[in-house]
């Protein structure tokens, strides 16, 4: 029973960081109907720049606070992100509005692959390290509870709670916001949008950075577990089947989905990799979403449509 | 050649739909006799397009049942319903816009179709020979509609009236027993819609097929339908022929009396 | 020689019909064809047969495969390296398998057992749609890479799933030599632009259009949903996989499972989209152009940084490429969003109208 509860704990924490990756996905196809396949790349550079700046910035500027390090290269990264944004709605969606889906994710994938290139190129592609003083043991919980408690590990928790409140922010932001309400209605209907006034090319800045912050979360909260490498982009195809299981569209959706998931893999790992052969947590997640599919096409929160004719 | 109206050949029973809130029909009754036109009439967001999708199976309705050559459905399918020689056009044209003209029609075919996969793929003699015949069979539609000069077309490039009528000649490619016509002669201008009322006319009388008619153009439906349905929220509020409905107050209040 | 198609009466249906209506067409393919099975063979070296030619081919194919889905239906796959995958290690065992088996039929039944797993991985789209489906289709494909890394008995207890052909041949033809290795991918693609030309033309690929332009009216006209996405899963993977095969034995001779990747499925898509959706033709030339674009890359950039007195590392190099890479597709999708095939088209038509514009 301990045990199990222990893996279900791991899965939740490990589900609250893909609700954020799926956030990222949800956030951008909500205001601008693109699936955004770069999520990875963004991920990647937001946390290669984070690592290399507070890596640079004790040399350049003779600081000896880590913290101090730590918070300048954040804000760098962040306004770099800023500064993707920008030049990603100035030099590729503004002439893409109204294509085709695909269209639109293929248009992603390159500017994933430029990204990657930026990226690497700039700083670097080695392993680095992001040392944000997360604590790296385990400790035990509830051990009134159970016999010898439960062992849980502190970096997850923390990271978990980081995730969660950032989530619980962004849904605030679109709930009580008037920035967030114009997001919103931007999602329902474009061309209404427009024609009251909502001025589409800065939502969709606002809305690509407010993604690349969130890449950038999760890529220190990755980046300080794994270290800043390459791999970094994998970790938004572990963000898909969490986007289709919740709904493209839906923000409880992703949280709901990612958490789901996040149970399942582990699960699914514990209980059933040894059975099969292990490894199996990368596409599990997939035929997990999948199987909900075939049950439930419109995903956990979406309505039924009828097509109309 | 002239095709007397005969027996029912349709019968909707107590159709009720709703989308989750929305009452779109409410306990419908009518039928189609074979042979003729008869129009469904009523103010936006009555329901009449519904009623449509529900009698080829497009919607599934709630409640009721559809008897169809003395066949019960509680539910029709599309698929059925094309089976059954039911073929349709729509209110807001919905050709297959990556083909041309001839490849719409062509699609019209389908159920006719005999030859597989793989003798297609070799362009295998009955493959090919059906294929000729059906073509033979769309130009006979094509020089119907006269639309010649098109048959190449990309169907998106042409002009709204032109879809119109393309879009009735991928239904008629069907050689259906009845034909759902949903607002044919919407947004055309006055030329156009002569066109259109004497192809439907012609539809009815050359080929004897059961026309079941959407349109919100009075002069038009008076003129050329044999019975009418009037539906207005969802709700059948009268039903006969031209004159009887002309003259029911219900209708003329709920339904003329707003227009005028 | 001028380009017309006045003076060109059709006086049957099936005159009209062909593939090649206008002369002028059927000419240049031909032309193509002598090139492609006698020039080339006598004239090219090794190297382009290696680096771009055989490539060219097999992705071509695979390329094909690919449109008929994404192109023709309407299908967004992410998951076509899957199926190239199951095609090669299909191929692979029943090759190693069953004794004395012709490579053509192994090759074949690896396409097939594609095919096979293209119709259950093609389930999902009959509930779900776009981006959803093009998601669950990387079910596929990382469900495929861990099975023929993790169990061993389809890639005949090897370690990490690599294995490998050697000494193929057709009825006696040796298929060791870079020219035989083209020769044999030739006829293959040619075979099956043919067919797959047949098929788009037909009634079955109006079902497969009709189903990607409107859905709804399709099945009011009688086409089964069902039929129409699974037959164009079954195809589209048959194609692919025969070329997953091709690209195993053939190209490599010696693969493991990072050879069909993620990596290469975005590949193929790319190829589609660039040379343009719903044309065969259109399939070659985004295969050429993705074949042909890193090499030249490869190439040009060292020796533009030598212009400039820039010494560019291997590693800048590669970083280049992703970004120009990168952007070209970007520049492309917004300058031509229906590809190189159309292109191709619109240059025609004005060579058709030549020398009055209208
Ligand atoms: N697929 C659908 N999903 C949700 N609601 C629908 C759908 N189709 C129709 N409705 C609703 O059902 C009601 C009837 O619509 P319908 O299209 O049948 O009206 P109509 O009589 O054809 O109107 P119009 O003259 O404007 O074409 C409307 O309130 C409409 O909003
Ligand atoms: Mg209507």
């Amino acid at each position: 029973m301990g045990f199990f509860l222990e893996t279900l704990i791991g899965g939740l924490m490990a589900g609250m960081l893909y609700s954020l990756v799926a956030l990222g996905f949800v956030l951008i196809y909500k205001a601008s109907g693109v699936f955004n396949f770069a999520q990875g790349s963004m991920v990647l550079f937001a946390a290669l720049a984070m690592a290399r700046f507070a890596e640079w910035l004790p040399h350049w500027l003779g600081l000896d606070s880590l913290w101090l390090a730590n918070t300048i290269a954040f804000v760098i990264a962040g306004a770099l992100m800023f500064v993707v944004a920008w030049l990603i709605e100035r030099l590729v969606l503004r002439y893409l509005v109204n294509q085709e889906g695909a269209t639109l994710l293929m248009a992603t994938l390159g500017i994933a692959y430029v990204l990657e290139g930026i990226g690497t190129s700039l700083f670097g592609n080695n392993i680095y390290s992001i040392d944000v003083g997360m604590p790296k043991e385990p400790v035990f919980i509830l051990d009134g509870l159970f016999e010898g408690g439960l062992l849980i590990n502190k970096e997850d928790f923390i990271a978990a709670l980081i995730a969660a409140l950032l989530v619980g922010l962004l849904a605030l932001f679109f709930q009580k916001t008037t920035t967030g309400r114009a997001l919103r209605a931007v999602a329902d209907d474009h061309q209404a949008a427009q024609s009251i006034g909502i001025p589409l090319n800065r939502i969709w800045v606002i809305i690509w950075f407010v993604a690349g912050l969130v890449a950038l979360v999760a890529g220190v909260i990755w980046g300080s577990k794994l270290g800043v490498q390459f791999s970094l982009v994998t970790v938004a195809l572990r963000g898909l089947p969490v986007v289709i299981l919740g709904g493209l569209t839906s923000i409880p959706g992703a949280i709901i989905g990612g958490l789901i998931i996040g149970v399942g893999e582990k699960l699914s790992e514990v209980y059933l990799g040894p059975m099969i052969g292990g490894g199996i947590e990368i596409w599990f997640a997939y035929q997990l979403a999948l199987v909900f599919l075939l049950f439930r096409p419109q995903g956990l929160f979406g309505e039924k449509i009828i097509d109309r004719v | 050649m002239n095709h007397q109206i005969g027996d029912v050949i349709l019968d909707l029973k107590n159709v009720s739909l709703a989308f989750g809130g929305v009452k779109a029909l409410t306990d419908i009754s009518f039928d189609v006799r074979e042979h003729e036109i008869r129009a469904i009439i009523g103010p936006n967001g009555a329901g009449k397009s519904s009623m449509l999708n529900v009698i080829n199976g497009v919607y599934r309705p709630q409640q009721g049942e559809i008897i169809l050559r003395g066949e019960h459905f509680a539910r029709m399918n599309p698929y059925k319903a094309a089976k059954a020689g039911i073929s349709r056009t729509f209110q807001n044209i919905a050709l297959f816009k990556g083909m041309n003209v001839i490849d719409n029609m062509m699609t019209g075919r389908n159920l006719k179709i005999r030859s597989n996969l793989i003798q297609q793929a070799f362009w295998w003699g009955p493959a090919r020979r059906e294929e000729l015949a059906h073509r033979a069979k769309v130009e006979e539609v094509i020089d119907f509609l006269e639309i010649q000069h098109i048959r190449k077309t990309p169907v998106g490039r042409l002009p709204y009236g032109l879809q119109k009528r393309v879009d009735l000649g991928r239904a008629l490619a069907m050689e259906p027993s009845i034909l759902l016509l949903d607002e044919p002669m919407a947004g055309m201008n006055v030329e156009e819609k002569q066109d259109m009322c004497r192809f439907i006319l012609d539809i009815n009388d050359q080929f004897g097929t059961t026309i079941v008619l959407i349109e919100h153009d009075m002069a038009v439906v008076m003129d050329i339908s044999d019975r009418v349905v009037v539906l207005d929220y969802g709700k059948k509020i009268g039903d006969g022929n031209p004159d009887e409905v002309r003259a029911s107050p219900e209708v003329i209040s709920a339904y003329l009396g707003v227009s005028h | 020689m001028l380009y017309r198609e006045n003076g060109q009466f059709k006086t049957t249906y099936a005159a009209d019909q062909q593939i090649f209506p206008i002369a002028q067409d059927r000419w240049t393919i031909l032309g193509i064809l002598l090139i492609a099975f006698i020039a080339i063979p006598l004239l090219v070296d090794e190297y382009l047969f290696r680096a771009i030619l055989i490539p060219f081919l097999i992705l071509s194919l695979a390329a094909i495969g690919v449109n008929i889905l994404v192109g023709y239906c309407g299908q967004i796959t992410l998951g076509a390296g899957a199926f190239m995958a199951v095609g090669a290690y299909a191929a692979y065992n029943f090759h190693i398998r069953i004794e004395g088996l012709p490579l053509l039929v192994s090759i074949l039944l690896g396409g097939l057992t594609s095919a096979l797993v293209g119709i259950v991985f093609g389930i999902p789209s009959l509930r779900v749609r776009g981006l959803y489906l093009a998601v669950a289709t990387l079910a596929a494909q990382f469900f495929t890479d861990w099975v023929f890394l993790r169990i061993p008995w389809f890639t005949d207890n090897s370690s990490s799933g690599s294995v490998s052909v050697s000494n193929l041949q057709v009825m006696g033809w040796q298929i060791d030599n870079p020219v035989s290795k083209y020769l044999f991918c030739l006829i293959f693609l040619t075979i099956f632009a043919l067919l797959a030309k047949n098929m788009t033309r037909c009634a079955i690929g109006r079902q497969w259009m009709a189903i990607r332009d409107m859905d709804v009216a399709a099945e009011v006209i009688g086409i089964r949903p069902l039929f129409a996405k699974l037959s164009a899963f079954a195809v589209s993977s048959f194609f692919v996989g025969t070329a997953g095969a091709l690209w195993g034995f053939i190209h490599l001779a010696s693969w493991e499972p990072a050879a069909f990747s993620v990596d290469r499925s975005f590949q193929l898509l790319f190829m589609v989209i660039i040379g343009g959706l719903g044309t065969i033709m259109g399939s070659l030339f985004g295969a050429a152009f993705i074949v042909v674009l890193p090499i030249v890359l490869n190439q040009f950039l060292p020796a533009l940084g030598g212009v400039f007195g820039i010494k560019i590392s291997t590693a800048g190099v590669s970083h280049a490429e992703l970004i120009i890479f990168g952007g070209l597709i970007v520049f492309f999708l917004i300058k031509e969003p229906h590809g190189i095939a159309r292109l191709w088209s619109t240059g025609k038509e004005k060579l058709r109208l030549w020398p009055f514009p209208h």
